[in-house]
């Protein structure tokens, strides 16, 4: 798993040096900000159910367009589509918290995933939405310290900008 | 191309470019120009075009603007527009990489045999932290064999799923297939994009002699379906329906114990963790649970679906499916009325439950189902149509005779087939 820890480590052994000065400060700044990582992570997985859900219901109440009946636009469809896999996108999202880098998501949610879509024809629409939903709604101190913060919006904005 | 996705949201052609055109800080809270550009797919003309390719060039480098000029390009590639080429070989040179795939996918899309153009998608092999799987495969789309050497380079790459693609490229331009064996390998690595990817690339190579393996690949069946069916178009007269028509139909009848998985389990574990396990978004995992609740819960199952399906499945197209299959395989008789509306249920991310419900029914063995799976021979779902068929076969129906000169040239072989069995 891809970090920066072990990015900073492979690429030293590749070349058959220790580790540089800027190698060190930058595991030295992972690991500054490994509290508020470490943060982010607990209180997004005591909360993935109500995260997931408050992200694909306030979406669905922002574009009205979505509620309109037919066989490829009912609510319910809009819904369960987006329950599944923004769950498994923000745990995805966790794991990067918990790594101190976006190897999870890199390695999981985004290469090749992207090609997937455009292969089956699904749409990125929902996920781009409720992702951008979560990352506008997270609010400090009400959910997780100011630098927790940083960190998760961080990786949200990563996700969607890797998705679209 | 499976289009059910393309109308999710139901705004009209003028509504759309008028969104993509108002200005990122003019915009109500309510919209969304991604939408919009992903919307204007559904509208295949000179407008719609125009529109997509203004977007293209608000260059604004906010994440908002930013993912609206990637899905313009992305349209123009689904929408085939020729004249947006020039605007789009422009995007290659941009500092965002996913800008630069979108824009590599849609030249291939769209086709061109422009040598500066495809010298400049051939140059980003060099460029690092680009996607060089897609770089690849639209270079061997498109037939630029001077990027030959410079694919081959990554044959031994790190990642599976570019060095599958470059192994295939290289296949293709040299038409030497001896190395494809190493791509078909792919179909039981750990990672499950390297294994549903591979499919893409021996579908690419037109590879029809990987069809037993790619059926018995640990993905989920929507991906190994679409390979042995494009393989089998590509073939043409060169295979017999006959030929594909036992790996077809394991794929479609889709026990575990018909696949390769490729994880195990040090110890089985206790039943609602393998109940969670039907929740996984990697299929091969979901395909062992199934497999060790059947062996290891065959009793105390049922009702553990039934409470897993009302709480959570009835949302989840993924633990939907697997709990519609699991009933087949429990042949659970108290089943039958969900396994009906599963049958006919219209939502688009269902759509394999139905073909599983179709399945389930059949091993369930109850007469009642008949007039409900030839309700299904009248849809357009070709996978829903044959796994109905396969179901009435088993029920003692001779409903082929319906779908006797199907449109879809499965439905048709497989109706012809049970004819000339029964004559």
């Amino acid at each position: 798993m891809k970090s920066v820890v072990t990015t900073v480590i492979a690429s030293a052994d590749a070349a058959g040096r220790f580790p540089s000065t800027s190698d060190l400060e930058s595991v030295q700044g992972s690991i500054q900000r490994a509290t508020a990582r470490l943060e982010a992570a607990e209180k997004l997985a005591s909360n993935l159910d109500a995260v997931a859900s408050e992200a694909y219901n306030a979406c669905i109440k922002k574009y009205p367009y979505l509620n309109n009946a037919g066989e490829a636009n009912s609510t319910d469809t809009f819904k369960s589509k987006c329950a599944r896999d923004i769950k498994h996108y923000l745990r995805l999202i966790q794991y990067s918290l918990v790594v101190g880098g976006t190897g999870p998501l890199d390695e999981w949610g985004i290469a090749g995933q992207r090609e997937v879509y455009r292969a089956l024809g699904l749409p990125t629409a929902p996920y781009v939405e409720a992702l951008s939903f979560a990352r506008n709604r997270g609010c400090a101190p009400r959910d997780m310290s100011a630098q927790a913060l940083t960190e998760y919006n961080a990786l949200l904005d990563y996700a969607i900008n890797s998705l679209s | 191309m499976d289009k059910r996705f393309f109308k999710l949201f139901n705004l009209t052609e003028d509504q759309a470019i008028a969104l993509l055109d108002t200005p990122q800080d003019q915009l109500s809270e309510d919209d969304s120009r991604y939408i919009a550009a992903s919307h204007l797919v559904n509208f295949p003309t000179e407008r719609s075009i125009q529109a997509l390719m203004r977007a293209v060039q608000q260059t604004d480098p906010a994440l908002d603007n930013r993912i609206v000029r990637r899905k313009s390009v992305e349209t123009l590639g689904w929408l085939e527009a020729p004249q947006a080429l020039p605007l789009i070989h422009t995007c290659l040179a941009d500092e965002d990489c996913y800008m630069v795939e979108n824009a590599v996918w849609a030249i291939g899309e769209i086709g061109t045999d422009d040598p500066d153009i495809l010298e400049d998608v051939a140059k980003l092999l060099d460029k690092p932290g680009q996607t060089h799987r897609v770089i690849i495969h639209t270079l061997a789309k498109l037939g630029y064999k001077p990027s030959l050497e410079r694919i081959r380079n990554f044959t031994e790459s790190t990642d599976p799923t570019t060095a599958s693609a470059a192994i295939t490229a290289v296949c293709r331009f040299t038409q030497d297939y001896s190395e494809m064996g190493k791509v078909v390998a792919m179909l039981q690595h750990p990672n499950v994009l390297a294994r549903r990817l591979s499919i893409q690339d021996l579908i690419d190579a037109h590879y029809d002699a990987a069809i037993p393996q790619i059926a018995r690949c640990p993905v989920s069946l929507v991906f190994r379906l679409r390979g042995i069916r494009l393989l089998a178009e590509a073939a043409g007269e060169a295979i017999a329906f006959e030929t594909i028509q036992p790996d077809l139909e394991r794929v479609l009848y889709d026990h575990p114990k018909d696949l390769d998985l490729v994880h195990r389990y040090e110890q089985p574990p206790a039943l609602p963790a393998l109940i969670r396990g039907l929740y996984e978004t990697d299929f091969g995992r979901c395909y062992l649970a199934v497999q060790t609740i059947l062996e290891n819960y065959a009793e105390e199952a049922p009702e553990a679906l039934f409470a897993t399906y009302a709480e959570e499945a009835v949302y989840d197209y993924g633990a939907h499916f697997h709990v519609v299959k699991l009933f087949g395989w429990l042949k659970h008789a108290p089943a039958y009325d969900l396994l009906i509306e599963a049958l006919h249920n219209t939502q688009p991310q269902f759509q394999k439950s139905r073909a599983g419900a179709a399945i389930a029914l059949g091993e369930l063995g109850d007469q009642r189902a008949i007039p409900e799976l030839k309700a299904c021979l009248e849809t357009k779902i070709w996978d829903l149509k044959y796994a109905a068929l396969m179901s009435l076969e088993k029920l003692g129906d001779r409903g082929y005779e319906q779908v006797i000169d199907d449109p879809d040239w499965l439905v048709r072989a497989k109706a012809k087939s049970q004819q000339r069995q029964l004559a």
